[in-house]
């Protein structure tokens, strides 16, 4: 074997068998899953808790038609707002809610004693009944036969259905905007973690090699090309084991786990908008479902969809990585401690925090001038091409990214090789940007 | 006999001082070769030029007669004198590591690794972590793995710090062996005793200058200094007396059986077979030696130049 396939082998066994990766490879999924999913079942068991508001209704047209939901709880109050609150106290309520006697004409004359602190989502449940109730009331004045036919006739509920016009494939099957938005993103920022935590992990073990004077051992027997290139493929390597670990969860979670889980109606709905079903609204009235989240769902139970997603991940994750972990590389050779980094990890951390203030802008438009040009840009590319694609690019914008990442790490590995060479038997003085430069062209 | 490797005219300059200035080494193959000198001489700089670690400020190192390429330090066993494993990981998996990074094959490997495991009486440390290790036990590791190719060139940097006296001997038995199975062996130490036991040559630097080179037997003799001691049963004074123009008595002492001890510096216009004619004559001579300076000795003369 090649002396870089040995070093390969090291770097990637060395990570791979530690009790740590295993954990965190296994983990995260079921982490993440929880963090999807406890903030719902908190929700779902809180109801128990509803909060008892007395209602003192001088009017007498509201207290009835207040209903109780899973978060406040109406009673009577009787008619004497001073007796309600005392009451309220020792019975250690939420509180009170006083409605004026004239409250048709006058809406603002509502009041809301409380005994402890009020939130946002319990005063809008009590604004938006009364309102609701006031607004029935004075349309009732108007004395108009038939009004409940007449308000539901005049009801409109819009949706949107999104469809791709791709012109090889004609109208493709219907995309949820929302659905794209938020995967691009979570993909952007999970490839901006992996650039950044795997290249600091090559910088780091760099460093440490540096110290521990490994280096000398090694160089009568490697090339230091090799040791370098050794490093960062091992590393990707590691990277790339830990993705497919997760994008096989991931496949089996939206083509197997999920599916059996979600109730038979929305599957069926899910299945004929997959098929390419094109009255989406229909679908989603079959299904007794908001046609919005059914799309999305549509989406994200798409294994293809997913594969496909995660095909483009794949290959800019690598790219990317190479390219910024020979960065990394660089920098770790060049310094003898991780605290005289920071300054020289600048030209690495200036463009990712930038595609990351673009990744935010692609929620608005994936297809913007600036989206474009940030996702061709080899620097930028890793991190907003991939979240690009989950809302459909052509291909050929792909191909190019990925054709200028790839190129521009060779030239990178070229740069860093020489940096590298020097730098890792040099020890004591830091080098400046301006030493770098002669390393280059020794 | 053949050069193995020739440095000619090398000088490295560091900022603010200088390392080598124009250093000529000649190393012949199949010797043991030592290179001596205070700290901070530029011993390791010149080995760190050899292997190509370090590229000098001018002249140049011949391998085998022609220029040294980039090729030629895969050819080399080189122990630095800042002993670098990965401490992390386990000796014998470290061990396997870098003797395949050396060629050979993992089968071959593991069966070298076993006979020296088995030599140095270390088999049990193949699954301690080297950070376990102690600094003498990390050593051995590190040589054996320096020898395991049986490379044609060794270098070894300060080999003996951190051994204890018995270790540094096996040390001592396998570098003759390595020698005698036809490697060349180039070490820099302090150590003067091992220099005059295991050195066939060496060269001295100080202050970044080479200042003597030779053979280890030659530059003894060549700086004995015509210092001897007789041993006689007779009158010392007399032949103190007898002996004083071309003689310096340097020491005389008489033990109780009758005998006396003498130690003399025979001036250099002087003939030392008359001079012991004459002890013969005066007295009943026992025995008459030449003092051959230690290595000890011509390493501290030559550095405060006095040599």
């Amino acid at each position: 074997m090649s002396n870089i396939g040995i070093i390969i082998g090291r770097e990637y066994r060395e990570r791979v068998y530690k009790k740590s990766f295993i954990l965190t490879t296994l983990l995260m999924p079921v982490l993440m899953l929880a963090i999807a999913i406890v903030p719902t079942l908190l929700i779902m068991f809180a109801h128990g808790d509803a909060k008892r508001i007395e209602v003192v209704d001088m009017s007498g047209k509201i207290a009835d038609r207040l209903e109780s939901n899973e978060f406040v709880e109406f009673t009577s109050g009787g008619n004497d707002l001073q007796q309600a609150l005392k009451k309220s106290l020792e019975d250690d309520n939420f509180g009170v809610l006083y409605v004026g006697e004239n409250i048709i004409a006058d809406p603002n004359d509502v009041k809301l004693y409380t005994n402890s602190s009020s939130s946002m989502t319990m005063e809008e449940s009590i604004t938006s009944q009364i309102s609701d109730i006031i607004e029935a009331e004075r349309l009732k004045e108007y004395n108009i036969n038939n009004l409940k036919e007449i308000m539901d006739n005049v009801r409109a509920d819009v949706h949107l259905s999104t469809f791709r016009n791709d012109a090889e494939e004609g109208v493709d099957k219907s995309v949820s905007s929302a659905a794209t938005g938020i995967v691009g993103i979570i993909l952007g920022f999970m490839l901006y973690m992996v650039l950044v935590i795997y290249g600091s992990i090559v910088m780091q073990s760099i460093i440490e090699e540096k110290n521990s004077r490994i280096l000398e051992v090694m160089v009568s027997t490697v090339r230091p090309f090799d040791m370098m290139m050794g490093k960062i493929l091992g590393v990707a390597l590691v990277a790339l084991t830990q993705m497919l670990i997760w994008g096989v969860i991931l496949i089996l979670i939206s083509a197997v786990i999920m599916p059996s889980l979600l109730p038979a109606d929305i599957m069926s709905g899910v299945a004929s908008i997959q098929a390419g079903a094109t009255d989406v609204a229909a679908v989603a009235q079959m299904s007794d479902i908001d046609p919005e989240a059914l799309t999305a769902l549509s989406s994200l139970l798409d294994a293809g969809y997913i594969a496909g997603i995660f095909a483009t991940f794949v290959i800019f994750m690598t790219g990317g990585f190479l390219l910024y972990a020979a960065m990394y590389a660089a920098v770790g050779a060049s310094v003898d401690e991780i605290q005289d980094a920071s300054q020289l990890q600048t030209p690495i951390m200036l463009p990712l925090l930038l595609a990351e203030i673009v990744l935010i802008m692609l929620l608005n438009d994936p297809n913007s001038k600036l989206a474009f040009w940030f996702s061709i840009i080899p620097f930028t590319s890793p991190i907003i091409m991939p979240a690009r694609v989950p809302s459909g690019i052509p291909l050929w914008e792909v191909i190019l990214s990925a054709v200028l990442l790839f190129a521009t790490f060779a030239a990178m590995v070229w740069v860093a090789a020489k940096i590298y060479r020097i730098g890792i038997f040099m020890h004591g003085k830091k080098p400046s940007f301006k030493e770098l430069w002669r390393w280059l062209r020794y | 006999m053949a050069e193995i490797i020739r440095a000619e005219h090398v000088t490295k300059r560091f900022t603010g001082h200088t390392a080598l200035d124009d250093v000529t080494v000649s190393i012949p193959e199949g010797a043991v070769y030592g290179l001596l000198g205070p700290n901070g001489a530029g011993k390791t700089t010149l080995i760190r030029v050899i292997n190509r670690i370090t590229v000098p400020d001018s002249g140049k190192i011949l391998f085998n007669g022609r220029p040294m390429e980039q090729q030629d330090v895969y050819r080399i066993g080189y122990m630095p004198e800042e002993r670098g494993l990965y401490r992390k990981m386990k000796v014998g998996e470290q061990a396997l590591f870098l003797a395949r990074l050396k060629g050979l094959s993992r089968h071959e490997a593991l069966t070298r690794l076993k006979k020296w495991f088995v030599k140095f009486g270390i088999e049990d440390w193949w699954n301690k972590k080297v950070e376990d290790l102690s600094k003498g036990m990390a050593q051995k590791i590190q040589f054996i793995v320096t020898v395991l190719h049986e490379p044609k060139l060794l270098i070894f940097d300060e080999p003996f710090s951190g051994f204890d006296p018995i270790n540094a001997n096996l040390l001592k038995e396998e570098i003759l062996r390595l020698r005698d199975n036809g490697a060349t062996v180039i070490f820099s130490t302090h150590n003067m005793a091992s220099v005059e036991e295991i050195c066939d040559h060496i060269t001295l630097i100080n202050k970044s200058h080479n200042i003597l080179s030779g053979r280890v037997d030659e530059i003894r003799r060549s700086h004995g200094g015509n210092i001897f001691t007789a041993r006689f049963r007779g009158d010392a004074d007399a032949l103190a007396q007898r002996l004083a123009p071309s003689c310096e008595i340097m020491e005389s002492e008489n033990d109780l059986t009758g005998f006396s001890t003498m130690k003399l510096h025979v001036a250099d216009n002087a003939d030392v077979r008359s001079v012991i004619a004459a002890i013969n004559e005066e007295t009943e001579l026992r025995s008459f030696n030449e003092i051959i300076p230690s290595m000890n000795d011509i390493f501290i003369r030559a550095v405060n130049g006095t040599l």
